[in-house]
């Protein structure tokens, strides 16, 4: 006997992502490692600054004075030479070690708050522990630590800074921490006593004021890791819903579509004489059967293209550099049986040029407006297909024009909608399914595409597709040669589509 | 279960290629269409094809495991019994039998193409249904050919 057991309730791990809680606080390696970098830039840029300080204390060494800032014993070049080389020893780490237990991002960034925090120190001991701006230096290490690390990793960094603070304090006055035990004795020792009331109000002050930064600090940082999870299990769950989305959208077209296709399949094998001898009645009457089913058959696969070109845009970062000529090569081709049907000839004389754009798209774009130009022409026309690049603006127009029935005035500015379509064209095309321009549209939205459409009533359309920023054609074959042969290319004639990646270059 | 149907008829026949031929030419048909497997079965019969019809992956894949005589040619469909069976079917198909020439016939026609993405990096051929039978002959014939 076989048992299955079937289980719908999926809200206990609905929104669980691996690790989701046991990091908590803590940032990935990825982020460390990009933190740390940034780091080492910030600590480069502290060094020009202690490098411009000491040349300008050089040159300039009376006006420092004047001003009160006194440049003696060599500490500037002592900091600068601990924190370049420190800095060189960090980047070698962090590139050109491997990861190890102890060579982990985060063990760098420790060093490198460590190391400054005693560079600091000194720099706190010379400039002036109390009454100089020297001391609040510190809360940047705060603030950094608070950014980069998990809350109790924070404290333990404040507590160093407190301890560095009090300890550099305790070497410039050792006897900071010693009651005054001979006051009747030696008056002299009673008139420290306000200095030393000072030093323990700075010391006490900026300690309170350190523990203030960390913890309003760590406080946002928390918030804003918790908003950056929050915003990250989302976009997976959007991304997750996307998919099952396509998956539902697959699914549904086939099942819509492949009864259709069994009964045109059929039609096929009555047409074609596989089940006997048919008068030319019947065959015309299934022909106009199998135009209707087509018309739908394709209006059900336009959906499902529709959809996937809408979801194709939420995507930044997937547009490539395509060259043109063979997209328009490709779609004659296909298109090509439709045209020679009607006896209709398409002349193309177009320019290879690269353009930017999301792979497949354009194919698309083209393939839609070159089958309207096709199916809106009159028996025995043409179609022309021309390209105008101007180099100087690194821009290209290419434009299908047909001499078919046109589009009237009043029609023109609604070509785009959903599912529009003007009497006329459905008169001439029954088998429209009112979304092809609407996927033209959708392409050129994705792509950031320019189109202008000019047509006359019976004298036929020209759409004029503008594309910025162009690449030169040479760089196609470039491209090319980096393309994966194996990879599927539908309704491939020898020509490969593929892409070269890395942007396009001007014109 | 799957049915077997030898070539037998050579009456319809508008092909250029003979029924003899064709007599050794044997394609293996998988669809859970029963209307697009008689279809494909009479147009391939009609032109001296030997086919074997099956309706589900795994009957396909279990005749091919237990037989040394492979098929020229197959004709996968992609959604039969699941969404992705056709397609891990031939990924198993061509880690095992790598020469066999397969073709996949789909109502999604390229809309399939995402799908196949990271799956396998081989040249597939596509084929939209219906089954037209001019151009679904010309590509059987280009894929027996190339083989």
């Amino acid at each position: 006997m076989a048992v299955a057991e079937f289980s719908w309730d999926g809200s206990k791990n609905r929104f669980a992502f691996p690790g989701a809680g046991v990091a908590r606080g803590k940032l990935s390696d990825q982020v460390l490692i990009g933190n740390a970098r940034w780091f080492i830039i910030f600590r480069w840029a502290v060094i020009a600054l202690l490098i411009g300080f000491q040349i300008f204390a050089l040159i300039a060494s009376d006006t420092l004075t004047t001003i009160g800032i006194t440049h003696q014993q060599g500490w500037p070049v002592a900091v600068t030479a601990i924190l370049s080389i420190a800095n060189i020893f960090y980047i070698y780490a962090l590139d050109f070690r491997p990861r190890t237990k102890y060579n982990s991002p985060s063990i760098n960034i420790w060093a490198q708050i460590i190391v400054d925090l005693l560079c600091l120190s000194i720099v706190v001991h010379f400039a002036g522990s109390i009454g100089t701006p020297a001391p609040f230096f510190y809360v940047l290490h705060i603030v950094l630590s608070c950014i980069f690390f998990s809350t109790v990793e924070s404290l333990i960094v404040t507590a160093l800074v407190c301890c560095m603070y009090g300890a550099v304090l305790l070497v410039e006055n050792p006897m900071l921490f010693l009651a005054p035990q001979s006051v009747l004795i030696d008056s002299g020792a009673a008139e420290v006593t306000p200095l030393k009331v000072n030093i323990l109000l700075w010391m006490v002050t900026l300690d309170v004021l350190f523990i203030i930064v960390w913890y309003v600090v760590s406080r946002l940082a928390i918030v804003v890791r918790t908003n950056e999870r929050h915003l990250m299990d989302a976009y997976k769950q959007i991304s997750q819903a996307q998919v099952e989305k396509d998956r539902y959208g697959v699914l549904m077209t086939h099942q819509l579509k492949a009864p259709l296709d069994a009964i045109r399949s059929k039609i096929g094998l009555v047409k074609g004489n596989y089940c006997g001898e048919v008068s030319p009645e019947i065959k015309d009457i299934l022909g106009k059967i199998d135009d209707r089913a087509a018309g739908m058959a394709g209006l059900i696969l336009d959906v499902l293209k529709l959809e996937r070109l809408k979801a194709a845009a939420r995507d930044p970062n997937n547009h490539e550099c395509v060259n043109i000529g063979p997209v328009i090569r490709k779609c004659i081709d296909k298109l090509a049986p439709i045209a020679n049907s009607r006896e209709i000839k398409v002349n193309a004389s177009t320019e290879d040029f690269l353009v930017q754009c999301i792979p497949g798209q354009l194919e698309i774009l083209f393939e839609n407006i070159i089958a309207n130009a096709i199916t809106y022409s009159y028996d025995g026309g043409s179609v022309e297909i021309v390209s105008k690049l101007n180099r100087q603006s690194s821009s290209a127009l290419l434009t299908v024009i047909d001499h078919g029935i046109g589009i009237g005035d009043t029609e023109l500015p609604h070509i785009f909608d959903e599912y529009f379509y003007a009497p006329r064209a459905a008169l001439h095309n029954r088998t429209s399914s009112g979304i092809g321009l609407s996927i033209v549209k959708t392409v050129a939205e994705n792509n950031k595409l320019h189109i202008q459409v000019a047509s006359e009533r019976d004298v036929g359309t020209a759409f004029s597709v503008l594309f910025q920023y162009v690449g030169n054609a040479l760089d196609a074959e470039k491209g090319m040669q980096q393309t994966n042969p194996g990879k599927y290319v539908a309704g491939s004639q020898g020509e490969s589509l593929e892409h070269s990646k890395g942007g396009c270059q001007p014109a | 279960m799957h049915a077997v149907a030898d070539y037998k008829n050579t009456d319809q026949l508008t092909g250029s290629i003979t029924a003899k031929q064709n007599a050794t030419r044997r394609i293996a048909h998988i669809d859970d269409d029963p209307d697009i497997r008689d279809t494909v079965r009479r147009i391939l019969t009609a032109n001296g094809y030997a086919v074997d019809s099956y309706q589900t992956m795994n009957d396909f894949t279990e005749s091919l495991w237990n037989t040394t005589e492979l098929p020229d040619l197959a004709i996968l469909d992609v959604m039969v019994e699941t969404m992705d069976k056709g397609l891990e079917a031939y990924v198993e198909i061509r880690s095992r039998f790598p020469k066999l020439p397969m073709i996949f016939m789909t109502s999604l026609g390229q809309e399939i193409r995402p799908y196949f993405t990271g799956l396998s990096d081989e040249w597939i051929l596509i084929v939209e249904k219906p089954v037209d039978p001019m151009s679904f002959l010309s590509i059987v014939r280009s894929r027996l050919e190339d083989a």
